[in-house]
């Protein structure tokens, strides 16, 4: 009887064991034995590039604190986390990391202490950042960036779920370590693509969908899910594949590049968490850069399927905006009178300053967060090569009811083609109030 | 860029993005055209563009090469612009007048495509924002033209 219990004690002791150890493990850095030296001054350059590629200001900044110093407010189903200080001040920042500690946290999401990182910091994705990038990243953060005294905030989440060991299961199970592996069956422009939007550019943090465990999905090209479009932060990301109406297969890559550059083509203008990632990083990355992030993006097949048949303009819906018929069509007076004077009666809008409705993922996709979040509030500020934008979205929470945006709303996703479809009074009141950029209780950025 | 406004033909050195209001206004020194919010929600600065009425404050002035474009300036030599004024000064309808060439402009535009609005045509499309309030007046003087225009 004894026996029959014992090799099972065995196994369950080793596999205690086992957990313990990786629960405590601290990865292994290849720059464990590296020296501090004089940085060269191309080294600090390529690290403030790839700072830029990386985006990493977004989170940790606030708009009106030194920049790096942390502080960004981040909602999670259990409480909020807030980015930390990552300036190299010695107190309150990374400043008495080393090489292979840094390393630690960007890639393998491991403070020095040994405290596993919330997955809000993207390393899932910047695990496949190169050895020589991650070098020049943190030359990058010691000599240039300025350090600022300012302490990190604890997180709002409680005991038990303030427990960071079981995020090392999370990694084991959900991450797959190790740098970009080049593809030999395609071109140095698609290689440099893929790296560039898989590790640094971690564009799959917000275009890939998210399991149960807010996981992505898939973290490269292999799954069809991979940046196939997700809903977070109140907005929906769009496909960044081949999908005629909810991606960009009907963008060239010359227009991807545009995009990314000037935040404009003749489809869209960047709005909602897209003009941040424009403001503070696509628009500083090379052209040669661009392009390989275009080349790469546009090799990802659509999925008809999931995107239904492609969107083709109907001119027929303007005789509902006629002065006569506006009252028999619900939205059709409120597009007529707040919209149509910039996005066109016929919906074409003025490209690439003011983009079209007509054929917009927003209102072409079944998911209607954006066309609501940014009816509500508006779009941000774009500032391109430090000119800022001519227009704006303003913002209609004031103006309109959620009867009204609904209806407008309905009206666009139904009017020159599209299919996005209704929009319920009720999406509009679920959006409206945590969204309210006067509301101290403003919960916009979730795990990103 | 050349643009035609009232009939006469302008070289404008200003950029493609920007707001035809600026270049009327600030390149061209045509001021009538008024600025009020900015974001098209007033009327303030409405132009006539191939008779369609539009407002200049969000219209990027390269969207407008090759168009027409009217301004409160040009608008008696037009007829229905004419009675409109002529509606305009029987129902002393100005207070601080800011926003007038805009309603002056929306209000031509519907006549010329609609001579004897309904009522409901006319509060679909009279959605300018006056501050002073004068929208009684407008309404009146809005009834007039609609009853004087040629019945066909």
């Amino acid at each position: 009887m004894k026996k029959r219990f014992a090799i099972p004690a065995v196994v369950l002791l080793a596999a205690v064991a086992g957990g313990v150890w990786l629960a405590k493990h601290h990865p292994a850095s290849p720059f464990e034995a590296a020296e501090k030296s004089a940085a060269a001054p191309d080294l600090v350059a390529r690290g403030e590039y790839v700072a830029r590629a990386s985006d990493c200001v977004a989170c940790h900044s606030l708009p009106d604190g030194a920049p790096f110093s942390g502080g960004l407010e981040m909602a999670t189903p259990m409480g909020s986390i807030f980015a930390t200080n990552i300036t190299p001040d010695p107190e309150t920042g990374i400043g008495a990391y080393s090489l292979a500690d840094f390393d630690r946290a960007v890639r393998s999401g491991v403070t020095p202490d040994g405290r596993r990182l919330y997955p809000a910091m993207p390393y899932p994705s910047y695990a496949k950042l190169t050895d020589e990038d991650v070098r020049a990243l943190y030359t990058y953060f010691m000599e240039a960036v300025e350090p600022a005294n300012h302490p990190n905030r604890p997180s709002g989440i409680d005991w038990p779920m303030d427990q960071r060991w079981p995020l090392a299961f999370w990694n084991m199970m959900f991450t797959e370590g190790g740098v970009y592996e080049a593809s030999t069956s395609e071109d140095a422009l698609w290689n440099r693509g893929a790296y560039l939007v898989q590790s640094a550019g971690h564009c799959g943090s917000c275009h890939t969908p998210r399991g149960p465990a807010m996981e992505e999905r898939a973290l490269d090209e292999s799954s069809p899910l991979y940046l196939s479009g997700a809903l977070l932060d109140g907005w929906y990301a769009p496909s960044l594949r081949n999908d005629p109406n909810t991606g960009i297969g009907r963008w060239s890559e010359a227009d991807v590049v545009a995009f990314l550059k000037e935040g404009r083509n003749a489809h869209a203008v960047v709005f909602g968490s897209m003009a941040d990632a424009f403001n503070n990083s696509t628009q500083f990355l090379t052209d040669e850069d661009l392009r390989a992030i275009a080349h790469y993006l546009k090799s990802l097949p659509g999925d008809p399927e999931r995107d239904g048949s492609p969107w083709e303009y109907d001119p027929a819906s303007a005789a509902a905006l006629a002065p006569a018929r506006r009252a028999e069509v619900p939205g059709a007076q409120t597009y007529a009178t707040k919209c149509a004077y910039c996005h066109g009666a016929d919906g074409r809008g003025r490209a690439p300053w003011i983009p079209p409705l007509a054929g917009a993922v927003s209102a072409l996709a079944p998911e209607d967060a954006s066309a609501i979040n940014v009816t509500l509030n508006g779009s941000a500020r774009v500032v391109a090569g430090g000119v800022p934008d001519a227009y704006r979205m303003p913002p209609f929470r004031a103006q309109l009811s959620d009867r009204e945006i609904a209806d407008v709303l309905s009206f666009i996703r139904s009017a020159w083609g599209n299919s996005g479809g209704a929009v319920a009074p009720e999406a509009v009141a679920e959006l409206r109030g945590p969204t309210d950029p006067a509301s101290s209780q403003v919960i916009v950025l979730q795990m990103r | 860029m050349e643009l035609r406004i009232n009939r006469e033909t302008y070289s404008v050195q200003s950029e493609g993005d920007t707001p035809l209001l600026w270049v009327i206004r600030d390149e061209l020194g045509l001021t009538g055209t008024k600025y009020g919010c900015g974001i098209a929600q007033c009327g303030a600065c409405s132009v006539l563009v191939d008779g369609v009425v539009t407002r200049s404050c969000v219209t990027p002035v390269d969207s407008v090469e090759g168009s027409e474009i009217t301004t409160i300036e040009a608008i008696e030599a037009d007829e229905t612009g004419r009675r409109v004024v002529e509606a305009w000064v029987a129902h002393q309808v100005p207070q601080c007048g800011y926003c007038q060439s805009g309603q002056v402009m929306a209000a031509t535009a519907l006549l010329r495509e609609s001579p004897n609005p309904s009522e409901e045509e006319i509060a679909a499309v009279m959605v300018n924002l006056c501050r002073c309030g004068t929208y009684n007046a407008i309404k009146a003087a809005m009834a007039d033209l609609a009853d004087g225009g040629e019945r066909g």
